[in-house]
């Protein structure tokens, strides 16, 4: 309720700034006379989902012997289809362009049909072990089909499912199928160095997005994930022997920072600052300051950082 | 609240609903302008990811620097509680001119002054009181009502709802400590109830006032709802608050009343809210059906733990989607003031929420050792189906 926007509406109208029928509108929502729960339903759908996953899984886990795996698989795989078939009955025709959403529950109907397939692979995977050793490869699988669904029905949240599934095959990939790939370096290194690069490869694909606009409203979902796990492998690696890492860092948190700047997307630039200071702090920190030199450092530098910040906000703020 | 800051937040209350409206393509770019000029705003503001990256870096320096004068003087004693509050009181006095004389609001900058301004006034009140070798009962007391005073008096004078909320739950702690405190918690929930929804609508007070009267009134209602739960009640959760060893509820002969509130105080608020149409009162009636729920399966095993959760969610999903369709059903999609239509929310910060809920934790898929043969769903601990690895 909001008496002044209420007031707003009666005055813009008088004004002929707003139609009778905007007027009347705007004006009952403010008064409270219209309150939409559109927001509850979606989080009430979204809680749904992951409330009703963990049942499932907790099902499967303590019912696996008493089951049955043939009815187990079965139902989780019927379960999946029926919502994957209710998808694709409600879905428009595929486009390359942001579609709207059929109804309320489209999206969130995909992502359950998703993870009953995800849970029903994995099942299968830990009954009946087809790949064996080389078990990881059904994460690439799921990725593949996650991000297949995605595009096709038009899902931000099933993409960044299939982004973050792939990126765990390949940091289980590294661990378990690669060892000796990767036995000149410490299984940590070798770690960040695949988030690096699946990082990058990220980063690559929501570059390509956009001028070839095939899905180009995905790029902030695959940018965002691209330097989220770019600056968390490099981030793993602070304070270690060598300074490259904590430079390493400071380019990259630098480079997020003026892309961010360049495109006005403020949340990646935040982040790529934050990443850059923390950087440059952990430089600092290795002279051993102390105490004293410490909080001198911190409260002068985040002051700068700040008086810096301001400055690109009234640079910003004409545009 | 100054007049000026009032009044500018009563504009900044027109303009945000005018770019809701432009959202939902319900006005042009021509109209709005046209309001953003008729509504000028004055203050200097900063958006959401500006505004927490200019929080964190604030509240850093001013600690850091506090640290420093800390390190380079070494007080020992009263005099680190005495440097403690001078500063705190420093923070305030910034605050003021912040947000009086510069006109600031929403910048992050001034609510990390009057966070951390309050927190070494109260924590330096706490340091000097304990060196003066005060009962820690009395201390803890006297440092539970300067802070819900302080966090009140910043609410009220600087205009943030955060500081009513968080001034509320240390008046409810305070409340705690007294040996009646379940009995005092219901009683100030409800004194207290009627006044903040009669206020939190109040067109004399500017928007932010309405929300901090909101946000007090939810502590209100959770403190009025913990007072009655039946597992608090057997817990002695509120008694386990105050000072000395919780009495025994369990056998009580108020029991009744415990089980009679867990049950009716849920179903009141989604009541109100529905009648009165007001989201608080429908979304906070909503959380503690769920606690009511979850106290229900602490005490009545009606069926396993993997049923109540599939059922529950299964559920919250067609009840989500009966709800929808009741609503569509009705003339111009919408029944008893209520819709199903987004109207003129800003969906997409919920949208984002969504994306990164389902990059950070995905549950895929997740191999069994082979030793172990039995199945585990859930997230892997960096990135998604089900990875063990880590990043």
């Amino acid at each position: 309720m909001s008496p002044e926007v209420a007031a707003a509406a009666e005055r813009l109208g008088e004004q002929g700034l707003l139609s009778p029928a905007q007027r009347a509108l705007f004006a009952r929502v403010a008064r409270g006379e219209l309150v939409s729960v559109y927001r509850e339903l979606r989080l009430a759908l979204y809680a749904g989902i992951l409330v009703a996953m963990a049942g499932v899984g907790l099902l499967v886990k303590e019912n696996f012997a008493r089951l049955g795996p043939l009815a187990v698989a079965t139902a989780l795989a019927l379960a999946a289809a029926a919502c994957l078939a209710w998808v694709q009955r409600r879905s428009p025709a595929f486009s390359w362009r942001e579609a709207a959403s059929p109804h309320l529950a489209f999206e969130y109907v995909l992502l359950l049909g998703v993870l009953l397939a995800g849970a029903d692979l994995a099942y299968v995977e830990a009954r009946f072990a087809p790949l064996g050793p080389a078990w990881p490869w059904h994460l690439l699988a799921m990725a593949i089909v996650a991000g297949v669904l995605a595009v096709r029905y038009d899902s931000r949240i099933v993409f960044s499912l299939a982004l973050s599934t792939f990126a765990a095959w390949r940091g289980v990939s590294v661990v378990l199928l690669e060892k000796a790939f990767w036995s000149g370096s410490d299984p940590a290194s070798s770690l960040r160095a695949n988030a690096v690069g699946v990082g990058v490869a990220f980063l690559l694909l929501g570059a390509a997005l956009v001028p070839l606009d095939r899905k180009a409203h995905f790029e902030p979902v695959a940018v965002h994930a691209g330097w989220i796990l770019v600056l968390g492998a490099l981030a793993s690696g602070l304070g270690g022997r060598s300074p490259a890492g904590d430079l390493g860092l400071l380019l990259a948190g630098g480079g997020v920072a003026a892309f961010a700047f360049r495109r006005a997307r403020f949340s990646l630039f935040v982040l790529g600052v934050l990443a850059a200071y923390v950087a440059l702090s952990a430089l600092f920190l290795r002279i051993d300051p102390g105490f004293t030199g410490g909080s001198l450092w911190f409260a002068l530098t985040s002051l700068a950082v700040l008086g810096g910040l301001l400055g690109v906000h009234r640079r910003l703020r004409p545009a | 609240m100054r007049p000026d800051g009032a009044e500018a937040d009563r504009r900044r209350e027109v303009r945000a609903a005018a770019r809701g409206w432009r959202r939902a393509s319900a006005i042009d770019d021509a109209t709005l302008a046209a309001i953003r000029a008729s509504y000028p705003d004055d203050r200097g503001r900063l958006g959401p990811a500006f505004r927490s990256l200019a929080f964190v870096l604030t509240a850093l320096a001013l600690n850091a620097a506090f640290f420093f004068v800390i390190a380079v003087a070494d007080p020992r004693g009263d005099a680190v509680g005495i440097l403690a509050l001078a500063f705190g009181i420093v923070l305030c006095a910034l605050t003021e001119v912040q947000i009086g004389l510069l006109k600031r609001a929403e910048g992050g900058i001034e609510a990390a002054s009057a966070f951390v301004g309050i927190a070494y006034v109260i924590g330096a009140a706490g340091w000097l009181m304990n060196e003066a070798h005060m009962p820690e009962r009395t201390l803890v007391l006297a440092v539970l009502a300067l802070a819900a005073a302080l966090l009140a008096a910043a609410a009220a004078r600087w205009g943030m709802p955060l500081c009513a909320a968080l001034a509320a739950g240390a008046f409810f702690l305070l409340l705690a400590r007294s040996p009646a405190g379940r009995l005092f918690w219901i009683a100030a929930a409800a004194a207290a109830a009627p006044l903040l929804v009669i206020f939190g609508d109040s067109p004399r007070l500017p928007p932010v006032h309405r929300r901090s009267c909101q946000a007090a009134l939810a502590v209100a209602l959770l403190a009025f709802y913990a007072a009655f739960n039946l597992w608090s009640w057997d817990h002695a959760f509120v008694e386990s608050l105050g000072p000395g060893r919780a009495p025994a509820l369990k056998d009580s002969s108020l029991r009744p009343l415990a089980m009679a509130g867990t049950v009716l105080i849920p179903a009141a608020a989604l009541a109100f809210g529905i009648r009165s149409r007001r989201r608080l009162f429908l979304d906070l009636g909503v959380v503690l059906a769920v606690a009511s729920l979850v106290t229900l399966r602490f005490y009545v095993h009606v069926a396993p733990l993997w049923l109540i959760l599939t059922a529950g969610g299964s559920a919250a999903i067609l009840g989500s989607l009966a709800i929808r369709r009741f609503l569509d059903s009705g003339a111009g999609r919408e029944r008893r003031g209520f819709t199903a239509e987004p109207l003129f929310e800003d969906l997409s910060r919920q949208g984002a929420l969504e994306t990164a809920a389902a990059l950070a934790s995905a549950p895929s898929a997740r191999r069994v050792p082979a030793e172990d043969r039995s199945f585990t769903s859930g997230g892997g601990r960096f990135g998604g189906g089900g990875a063990t690895g880590e990043y």
